[in-house]
């Protein structure tokens, strides 16, 4: 019996693509897929373990810790089998933990830097040390997570951190002519009391429609127009998907922290200055000792390289390397790329500073 | 031949037409980029959201003026009240945390003197002279049996 031919007419062709566009703007993704245990939760942070999928004898001993930005969900680290930077370090043996800030409700508003690093963190990094059973441990931070995580390291040099890798981190805010966010947030023209004032935080709505307008053509014009172009490409698809799921699923930023950013980092660059006062104490970047790692997006227009770069030559760290990989603020880890170039270089550096002391 | 033929991409008539596109969408890319970190952009901005805010205020009070009356007369929490009550329920949550992490460490430090010990008895039983009379177990308190 002869096979019934396949229909390919243009009428066919544009239904499956209009169908195909129906469901990847108006569903999510299956996202965040590799097994992770619920090992600690405090007020909407939480902190999940990876289930290890190497044995413990052949397992790095220092675990791995994951600090995202607050105000995007952390599941941009583990965003689709086969393109999970957690799936990849947990294949490579690493101990691998997340600590997840959550979205902070109206009782969170005054949350700060303060209680990020001085009370999350700490407790979080304790539960993690009971867990593996190690006193020492990895940092990864990115974006503001890089903040949180340099400004723990400087305050907590004894703690036990025996790696820090700093991923497009805005630290050094001297750079105002370099920096569009400096501009718009300028006391001139933003009034941060009033917006604070109506909202409380930062709604993240605000803050997506901030980083868009960074690239605006791009965002809202040709990332539409590249999934057009690619609808009969499953694998195109199935990225774009994935990622538009992520993007697309804004948390808000405490009003507390969000002053911070805006006040003492944007307009007043206090960390790198030294003047940054976390809880009544000031933030001393020469206190951090622990081997450190920074990686620089070449093309990224949110944390220019000029803002990742000086953090070098602050800290008192012998073992430290600048990574500089081409790529923008999110593509550098969950771009196309991310599995040859960053993966593994993370990888390589982290594999031969988590052997036993 | 015919598999290189077969290989080759059809021929898309629509290509000369989304190159231009793109070549567009580059040169106005890179003005919006220009544009929007302009001064100017930022000034905009900033009155557009304070146009924004100061139209939308007086809208915003009324409904909480009259959510809180009726919160009020129904005789039910406010909103604020709730915020109150969710920042005590964290500072409940972290000392919780702390004690949580105490009794961890209590117990971590009784379980180890328990086979410190236990491992000094042993130690001490291997010592002891052979025929000795070996020590024995307490029985549990309670009524014996008659």
């Amino acid at each position: 019996m002869a096979e019934a031919p396949v229909v390919t007419d243009p009428f066919t062709q544009a239904a499956d693509r209009l169908k195909t566009l129906n469901k990847v703007m108006t569903t999510k993704a299956a996202i965040a897929q590799t097994p992770k245990e619920l090992v600690w939760a405090l007020n909407k942070a939480k902190l999940f373990r990876y289930t290890p999928v190497v044995p413990a004898e052949k397992r790095h001993p220092v675990p791995l810790l994951l600090v995202f930005a607050l105000m995007n969900r952390p599941y941009i680290l583990d965003l689709r089998p086969g393109h999970s930077f957690v799936e990849y370090m947990v294949a490579h043996g690493f101990d691998v933990y997340l600590l997840d800030w959550g979205a902070p409700g109206p009782e969170d508003k005054n949350l700060q830097f303060d209680d990020y690093t001085l009370d999350y963190m700490p407790r979080a990094i304790r539960k993690l040390k009971a867990i593996s059973g190690s006193e020492e441990f990895s940092l990864l931070g990115w974006c503001i997570g890089a903040i949180l995580t340099s400004i723990y390291a400087a305050l907590r040099p004894d703690d036990g951190l025996r790696n820090l890798i700093l991923l497009t981190a805005p630290l050094d805010f001297s750079n105002k002519q370099g920096l569009t966010f400096a501009r718009w947030v300028d006391e001139r023209y933003f009034d941060l009391d009033r917006v604070l004032g109506v909202f409380g935080n930062m709604p993240g709505e605000m803050i997506d429609y901030g980083a868009k307008a960074l690239k605006p053509v791009e965002n809202y014009v040709t990332n539409y127009l590249k999934l057009w172009d690619n609808l009969d490409d499953p694998r195109v698809v199935q990225a774009w998907h994935a990622m538009n799921t992520w993007v697309t699923d804004n948390v808000p930023l405490a009003g507390g922290a969000f002053r911070q950013l805006i006040v003492d980092l944007y307009r007043n660059d206090r960390l790198m200055k030294g003047e940054l006062v976390i809880r009544g104490q000031k933030v001393d970047l020469r206190k951090i000792r622990a081997n450190l790692l920074t990686v620089i997006a070449e093309g990224d227009h949110i944390t220019p390289s000029c803002q990742s770069e000086s953090v070098m030559t602050k800290v008192s760290s012998k073992d430290k390397e600048l990574f500089r990989v081409s790529g923008g603020h999110i593509g550098i880890m969950a771009g196309s790329g991310a599995s040859k170039h960053t993966w593994p270089h993370i990888n390589n550096w982290l594999t031969t500073r988590s052997e036993r002391s | 031949m015919a598999d290189q033929a077969n290989n080759q991409k059809p021929f898309d008539p629509m290509q000369p037409w989304r190159s231009m596109r793109d070549a567009y969408l580059d040169a106005w890319a890179k003005s919006m980029v220009e544009m929007v970190n302009s001064e100017a952009y930022a000034q905009a901005t900033g009155a557009m959201l304070d146009a924004y805010l100061t139209v939308s205020a007086p809208f915003r009070e009324a409904v909480e003026k009259a959510m809180l009356k009726t919160l009020e007369q129904l005789a039910m929490p406010s909103r604020a009240d709730v915020i109150s009550l969710a920042e005590r329920m964290t500072h409940i949550e972290m000392r919780l945390d702390d004690m949580d992490a105490k009794l961890d460490a209590l117990g971590e430090l009784t379980a180890s003197r328990s086979a410190v010990t236990l491992t000094e008895a042993v130690a001490a039983s291997r010592k002891s002279p052979p025929g000795a009379k070996k020590a024995t177990p307490r029985k549990p308190a309670g009524r014996s049996k008659r």
